[in-house]
């Protein structure tokens, strides 16, 4: 193994919270479908087979890719501060490992490490809880959740996800490293303190709002970015349930816009954002050591 | 080129508080250096411009290196005990073990598994679990089985109780040092040391105030015991600094003529500690 794989490996050995959450996370849901009113549910007859295949499986993720996007954002914050405040930096930095591989096997960790993880735990918990389901529920309930194109669309769906927002994400993750490699206490409080502060200054002295909409768009713009709004004809699934129509995707590759993301301007940015705010993490990391 | 660290000029500023004041010393190989000083001298500056965990000002070289600058390639050849207190209380004793395996290519395993077959600690434990004194071993376990030029120990036995100090440096004397090591140690706790040093660096104010081995200072300096009596004749040949003991006064020269003191009393080499506050808070007698 070389050293980048030793140092993910103590990410690990840490961080044991890297597998432990998803894995809590996973057995709460599959507890909740052994011993809940499972049996109970039903959807509308009129409800396509297609689309409670992918409710199932996207609230699924999306409860995952939410609780992965919370612990990582906190990793981040801490990785580069635990050992500062614990003083095992100067432990870590009697070894022959550069602060900038520090720096980076944290970023990947945070960036590809931990998503896949999660991917993983995602992944096995809408297996079993498909498994369980099925069992357990009426049975057009269950067998709608077993469409192994929906499936792979799904794991294509994450791998994208996990590559564009490792791309995206980069300035936000850059940031955090900073204030992590940075602040002497309160890395969270730093953290949210700062661009408020950029905020509200930016307000009180020149009237506007750039770095609001900014941050907006870098924290929640993704999707706009990666993904085609209007996919056009065919793309959507629409069902009349009573006197409401249910609109679904009907399935992920009319939605991916791969070539829009990679062509956006605001990636790169962002992305050149990135990079220099990790080089300016992995200075800080040269010069701090214990608190 | 048998010297292992230079230093010229050597300043470290902490804003405009100056730890480190264009200081000038160089270590040779295979001595044991001890980097004597009071607590905030610039011990502790002068050992992590060293290692390379701060930037400073001025020339210093280390196995030809520039720390700073190339702290990732001097840790192949030197290694630091900053203090004991730093293996992180997460980590399994076997991890440590695992890790520097994967990372340090000079990194003796088996070397590192007798060491500690002799402690009894485990690999399952955790350095939570251990007392500060088991944390001492498996960290000089660890250090000891890296094949290094240079071990660099700052206050390594900081908070340890008297067995536990006594081992430590009874395993580095025994177990490690041979004439291909160099080490600087920095203590408060001279006394501990002074007994396996080859060579004193007195730091104080953050100005080197004594560089001399252990030979140097049995030639350079004398201290003498004077009944009352004699006492303004051995004052007459300008000790640097005197202590009152036991009804007799003991008067510390540099450079001293050794004949005319014989006449005078009981005249010894001091030992470092005795020098070290002698040199501190002598200055004029």
């Amino acid at each position: 193994m070389n050293t980048y794989a030793w140092l993910v490996r103590r990410e690990f050995w840490e961080n044991r919270a890297i597998w432990m959450i998803p894995a809590a996370v996973g057995a709460l849901m599959i507890l909740a479908a052994l011993f809940g009113r499972v049996h109970q549910m039903s959807l509308p007859l009129e409800f396509p087979g297609l689309a409670v295949g992918e409710l199932f499986l996207i609230s699924i993720g999306a409860t995952f890719f939410s609780v992965m996007s919370i612990y990582a954002t906190w990793y981040l914050l801490d990785c580069l501060y635990a050992d500062r405040k614990d003083r095992s930096i100067l432990f870590w930095k009697s070894l022959p490992t550069s602060d900038a591989a520090t720096v980076l096997s944290k970023l990947a960790t945070a960036l590809i490490v931990i998503p896949l993880v999660y991917f993983a735990a995602a992944d096995l918990t809408s297996l079993l809880l498909a498994f369980v389901v099925s069992i357990r529920a009426s049975s057009s309930f269950g067998g709608a959740l077993w469409h192994a194109g929906l499936w792979l669309q799904l794991q294509v769906l994450w791998l994208y996800l996990i590559v564009a927002s490792a791309i995206w994400y980069l300035p936000v993750a850059g940031y955090l490293l900073v204030i992590s490699a940075w602040a002497r206490r309160a890395v969270m409080m730093w953290s949210i303190l700062l661009p408020i502060a950029a905020m509200l200054a930016e307000r009180w002295f020149l009237g506007t709002h750039a770095i609001a909409t900014q941050l907006g768009e870098r924290l929640f713009g993704l999707p706009g970015v990666a993904f085609h709004a209007n996919a056009g004809d065919g793309a959507w699934m629409t069902t009349a349930v009573g006197d409401a129509t249910v609109r679904m995707p009907a399935g992920i590759w009319k939605f991916l816009d791969v070539g829009g993301f990679l062509t956006s301007p605001q990636t790169w940015i962002g992305a050149g954002l990135g990079v220099a705010l990790l080089a300016w993490a992995i200075r800080l990391r040269e010069r701090r050591a214990e608190i | 080129m048998s010297s292992i660290i230079e230093a010229r000029d050597l300043t470290k500023m902490y804003g405009t508080q100056v730890a480190l004041d264009h200081v000038n010393f160089s270590v040779q190989a295979g001595r044991i250096v001890g980097l004597i000083g009071p607590n905030g001298a610039g011990k502790t500056s002068a050992l992590r411009a060293i290692v390379g965990l701060t930037s400073y000002q001025g020339r210093l070289q280390v196995l030809g290196r520039e720390p700073f600058r190339e702290r990732t390639a001097l840790m192949l050849d030197a290694c630091f005990i900053a203090d004991v207190a730093v293996l992180p209380s997460w980590l399994r004793v076997d991890q440590a073990i695992d890790f520097v395996a994967g990372v340090h290519p000079r990194f003796r395993r088996d070397r590192a598994l007798g060491l500690l077959a002799k402690t009894g600690i485990t690999g399952q434990r955790r350095m939570r679990e251990l007392s500060k004194g088991m944390k001492t071993q498996v960290h000089l376990a660890l250090t000891m089985a890296i094949d290094a030029k240079l071990l660099v120990l700052d206050e390594p036995t900081l908070g340890l109780d008297i067995l536990a100090r006594r081992a430590f440096y009874d395993a580095l004397v025994n177990d490690y040092m041979d004439e291909t090591r160099t080490i600087l140690v920095t203590t408060h706790q001279v006394e501990e040391i002074e007994n396996l040093l080859t060579d004193a660096l007195f730091i104080d104010k953050g100005r080197i105030v004594l560089d001399a081995s252990l030979d140097d200072i049995a030639t350079r300096y004398a201290a003498v015991a004077v009944a009352a009596d004699r006492l303004e004749a051995a004052r007459a040949e300008r000790p640097f600094y005197e202590r009152r003991m036991l009804g007799k006064v003991v008067l510390y020269f540099e450079h001293p003529n050794l004949e005319r003191l014989a006449g005078l009393g009981d005249v010894h080499t001091p030992s470092v500690s005795d020098l070290f506050v002698a040199k501190l808070s002598g200055g004029a007698a």
